[in-house]
């Protein structure tokens, strides 16, 4: 009931105001010719001129282009932004008569969803001048000017009128006589216009990355200021203005358009300072002091950075701003190469303590055993030739990437995962080596021997294709940091694409280089003994464990019949086992399983196209919970809604997925966090190819999973957390969310 | 393991950042254009990748704005899709109007609406959500995008040079759209691979 007083007071007082307002100043104005106005939808256009006369002569005769418009409505300045058209006028005159261009305020900023238009509300006036020469004739001259214009609320109106006026051309020197009220509309819109930067002001900008820097030197302290660029397409529009004031002046970080391939030669546009200043401003390129760091800022601000989610690590590399380093530039300076490459190294030492790498690492185990009665110089050999073996897979790899990528593939690390004939032949192998450690036949202690030649010479040969395997099956577990690693090294040049995998490559060969470099330490290994036979048996166990996770994952993706063929392939593999144990180093029993074993590869190979199944991911993933199968749909749903959203990026091959939805994800106090901030849950299953999946991965900068986003209301680009979850870390994430934020987030939603 | 986690994340955080920043994937002439999928007006599932292969034009479309009105009026939109679509081209009118928003239409209302008009696109993309809008950063109705066949985008603006919404204004413009599937046919680079986009702007959601 008050409520609706007060609606109705209100109302009421605007019913009164609005029209007061109108009629005091149709009230004070001279009656004119009734055709220099005009109404039109959400607008008022108006001319104004002098109502006395024009007068010949140098002097020029001020006038004016008025609009006024309705509450929200918007018309726009000569650079419009990423909408919009600015208002035109179109003269006839007698002969002698002539304007001057329309003079344009300093705009607004005027958001509108993700664009940003420039532009004036309420009400604005374009200056002008009449110049009437000796030429024009004296007596009354009619005056025709065809306005048309672009008014825009959410919604775009184009209009026009046709304003004509009468105006007696006089030889007489007297003043031209504005109306009062037109006198101060037109001087209080006259002062905003920008004037030329007084003596002393200078402006330069230098590019960095995607960002440019603006530097203005006014002589004093600016802690306000906004710039409006006159030419389109140069600048990203919505883009924040960051400003960091200086002793003399402001610095502004600016972010360039998207499409800018040529750095401008200038920049001009608008600068707008407090207490209403506005310059008209030529920027020349130099050097703006902190560029590089500006564009970092710039480049974190826009994709709001993941500082919050790993702010250990963005403290440790820029103290100072807490923002993240990095840019979308290609690598420009061998610093950042350099830091880019130590990251990569140290991802790789990690690799060698992911779960995933440990059959390699019984492996490495046992090969250095085997060597620590041999010569030191040959110890170190088989290090390097283990470390050469892990930069040729690396290498070769990221040639095939880069190569796949170039065709238009957009790919991640782990996605030969997606492959069923490479699971498979995968599977099929570490079967094969761990039917041979756990003892039913011999073929020498080195893994990659399965293709007999190689088996023949265990030695270096085999330290080289252990460091192939070693890469392989590291491969799923994209170890914390190397999805981003390849993220970022992917969107570089190949160059650096290749010193950043190279380093990689060094950091997982790095440990056991290290013991082979430094005799002290195999010491502590062992001596060979019977324990070895053991030892070697016992490998055999994660080998198997392995190919049960291989064969789980195949039937996952694929389907039970595909299964059925993988089973098929392994009791192959088995025979020809049998065949090379029961008969050893017979010519003939090594020819029978080489062909049995051509026979695993070709049902490995040409079974899949015809059995495979797509089996709906989402059953098999997202049955636990309140997971709902990604879409960018579906974000950007929730988002609309005001809920924060969690996108789990995951595939059943990626073991860490696994581990992290087990102790993280699924634990009953996350998803106790989860329900109370009124999280929605989405899951992007990767275990198939998927382009949209794949695109918004690239997007979030990683180029494999596990991925983990959190979008929250009010906030443009998501948060990503860590590769490696704990119930701690996801909670944690959720703490900063006001619980009743939410809430209230879709009570006024529903109000609207 | 504490500890481990603490490290690994450390190095994670660190080059997770250094990677996230790296990466916006947004439209940009030269680069290879965003996959997307989208619903189109007949229900059907069409996703850009599809059409691989072929030269796609993306047209964003707002049947309520002047501009996009200016086009359909003088049967200038109309021509261009017949045109194009004989010469292979997949043309995509594209609606990214929120439900609730200026230009919103359901799919019937659409439909009955390229029947009336005899717009001839291969598909109209129903965008309710902005997602395909936004992955192209589309501004404007109408806004044009030219995809080649090889999937990269080779031009991004303005239908034509003329920015009004006069229907008189449709002759004698310099079509961008047509320059551009016209040099990229003949093997020769896009003159004008990127101009302002007129019009009004897109109707995302709030």
């Amino acid at each position: 009931m008050r409520l609706s007083w007060l609606h109705l007071a209100l109302v009421s007082l605007v019913a009164v105001a609005v029209p007061a307002a109108a009629v005091s100043r149709m009230a004070s104005d001279e009656p004119k010719n009734p055709h220099a106005a005009a109404d039109a939808t959400h607008l008022h256009v108006e001319l104004l001129v002098p109502e006395s006369s024009l007068v010949k002569g140098a002097k020029p005769n001020p006038a004016g282009l008025y609009f006024k418009l309705e509450p929200g409505w918007h018309i726009y300045w000569k650079n419009a932004g990423d909408s919009g058209e600015p208002p035109h006028v179109k003269w006839t005159f007698p002969e002698g008569i002539s304007t001057s261009p329309l003079q344009f305020p300093a705009p607004k900023r005027l958001p509108l969803g993700p664009l940003m238009d420039f532009g004036y509300e309420d009400e604005v006036v374009f200056p002008f001048s009449f110049e009437v020469g000796r030429t024009a004739k004296s007596g009354p001259a009619d005056l025709h000017a065809k306005v048309d214009w672009l008014v825009c609320r959410e919604v775009c109106i184009p209009g026009k009128a046709e304003l004509d006026l009468i105006r007696n051309v006089s030889d007489r020197p007297t003043n031209p006589i504005l109306s009062g009220s037109d006198a101060t509309l037109i001087k209080r819109f006259a002062a905003q216009i920008p004037k030329a930067p007084p003596a002393g002001f200078k402006a330069v900008f230098q590019s960095a990355g995607s960002g440019l820097r603006l530097a203005v030197t006014t002589g004093q302290r600016e802690t306000d200021s906004e710039f409006f660029p006159t030419d389109q397409n140069v600048l990203d529009n919505p883009s924040p203005q960051n400003l960091t004031t200086t002793s003399k002046g402001l610095i502004l970080d600016l972010k360039k358009d998207a499409n800018l391939t040529a750095n401008p030669s200038q920049l001009r546009g608008v600068l707008e300072l407090s207490g209403g200043r506005a310059f008209d401003l030529v920027a020349l390129p130099g050097v703006v002091p902190g560029a590089a760091a500006a564009s970092i800022a710039t480049t974190a601000a826009t994709a709001s950075a993941p500082a919050s989610s790993a702010p250990i690590a963005a403290q440790s590399l820029n103290p100072q701003s807490g923002e993240p380093i990095a840019s979308r530039a290609p690598v420009s300076s061998l610093s950042e190469l350099f830091k880019a490459s130590g990251l990569a190294f140290l991802g790789g030492l990690l690799l060698n303590l992911m779960p995933c790498v440990f059959p390699v690492l019984f492996i490495k185990g046992l090969a250095l055993v085997r060597s620590s009665n041999e010569e030191r110089h040959v110890l170190r050999a088989h290090g390097f030739i283990y470390a050469a073996g892990i930069l040729v897979s690396f290498w070769a790899l990221v040639a095939a990437l880069l190569a796949l990528r170039a065709a238009g593939s957009h790919l991640g690390w782990g996605y030969q995962f997606q492959s069923p004939i490479f699971l498979a032949l995968m599977a099929s192998l570490l079967f094969f080596l761990g039917l041979s450690l756990a003892g039913q036949f011999e073929i020498g202690l080195t893994l990659t021997s399965a293709g007999g030649s190689l088996a023949a010479k265990p030695g270096y040969a085999g330290s080289f294709f252990t460091g192939v395997l070693a890469v392989v099956v590291a491969t799923p577990c994209t170890a914390p940091l190397m999805g981003a690693a390849i993220g970022y090294a992917l969107q570089q040049s190949p160059v650096v694409t290749f010193a950043v995998f190279t380093a990689l490559a060094l950091g997982l060969a790095a440990p056991y280089v290290a013991l082979t470099l430094q005799p002290a330490w195999t010491k502590f290994l062992p001596r060979p003994g019977v324990w070895m036979d053991l030892l070697k048996q016992a490998t055999a166990i994660p080998i198997f464990a392995t190919v049960i996770w291989l064969a789980w994952v195949l039937a996952q993706a694929y389907g039970a019949t595909i299964l059925a063929a993988l089973l098929a392939c392994l009791l192959l593999v088995a025979i020809a086992g049998w065949f090379l144990g029961r008969w050893p180093a017979t010519r003939w029993a090594t020819a029978v399983a080489g062909v049995i074993l051509l026979g695993v590869i070709a049902v490995s190979v040409f079974t899949p196209a015809k059995l495979a199944a797509t089996v709906p991911v989402s059953t098999a993933t997202a049955a636990q919970g309140a997971w709902e199968p990604w879409t960018a749909e579906a974000v950007s749903r929730y988002q609309s809604q005001g809920r924060p959203v969690f996108v789990d990026f995951t595939a059943s091959w990626c073991l860490s997925c696994q581990v992290n939805e087990r102790v993280a994800l699924s634990r009953p106090e996350v998803q106790k966090a989860f329900a109370e901030a009124n999280v929605a849950l989405l899951r992007a299953d990767w275990t198939q190819h998927d382009d949209a999946i794949g695109n918004a991965l690239a997007a979030l900068g990683r180029s494999g999973v596990p991925a983990y986003a959190l979008y929250l209301p009010g906030e443009k680009s998501p948060r990503l957390l860590p590769e490696v979850l704990t119930p701690g870390i996801v909670t944690e994430a959720l703490g900063n969310l006001p619980r009743t934020a939410t809430q209230s987030a879709v009570a006024t939603s529903n109000l609207k | 393991m504490a500890s481990h986690s603490r490290l690994s994340g450390l190095v994670l955080g660190a080059v997770a950042s250094l990677a996230l920043s790296g990466v916006a994937q947004q439209a940009r002439v030269g680069a290879p254009a965003p996959e997307f999928k989208a619903t189109d007006s007949q229900g059907k599932t069409e996703a850009l990748g599809q059409f691989h292969g072929k030269y796609v034009v993306l047209e964003w479309h707002n049947q309520g704005c002047p501009y996009t009105r200016k086009h359909y009026v003088s049967g200038n939109m109309q021509a261009l899709q017949k045109e194009w679509t004989a010469k292979g081209v997949a043309w995509f009118t594209v609606i990214s109007s929120a439900p609730g928003q200026q230009g919103y239409v359901t799919p019937a209302q659409e439909n009955d609406y390229v029947a009336k008009m005899h717009a001839a696109p291969t598909a109209v993309l129903l965008d309710t959500f902005g997602t395909v809008g936004r992955l192209y950063n589309a501004k404007t109705t109408p806004e044009m995008f030219v995809i080649d066949p090889s999937g990269k985008l080779i031009y991004s603006g303005a239908i034509d040079d003329r920015p009004t919404p006069d229907p008189d204004d449709v002759r004698g413009a310099n079509n961008y759209v047509s320059d551009a599937l016209t040099e990229a046919m003949a093997g020769q680079p896009v003159a004008t691979p990127y101009t302002r986009p007129y019009g009004c702007s897109v109707k995302y959601p709030d």
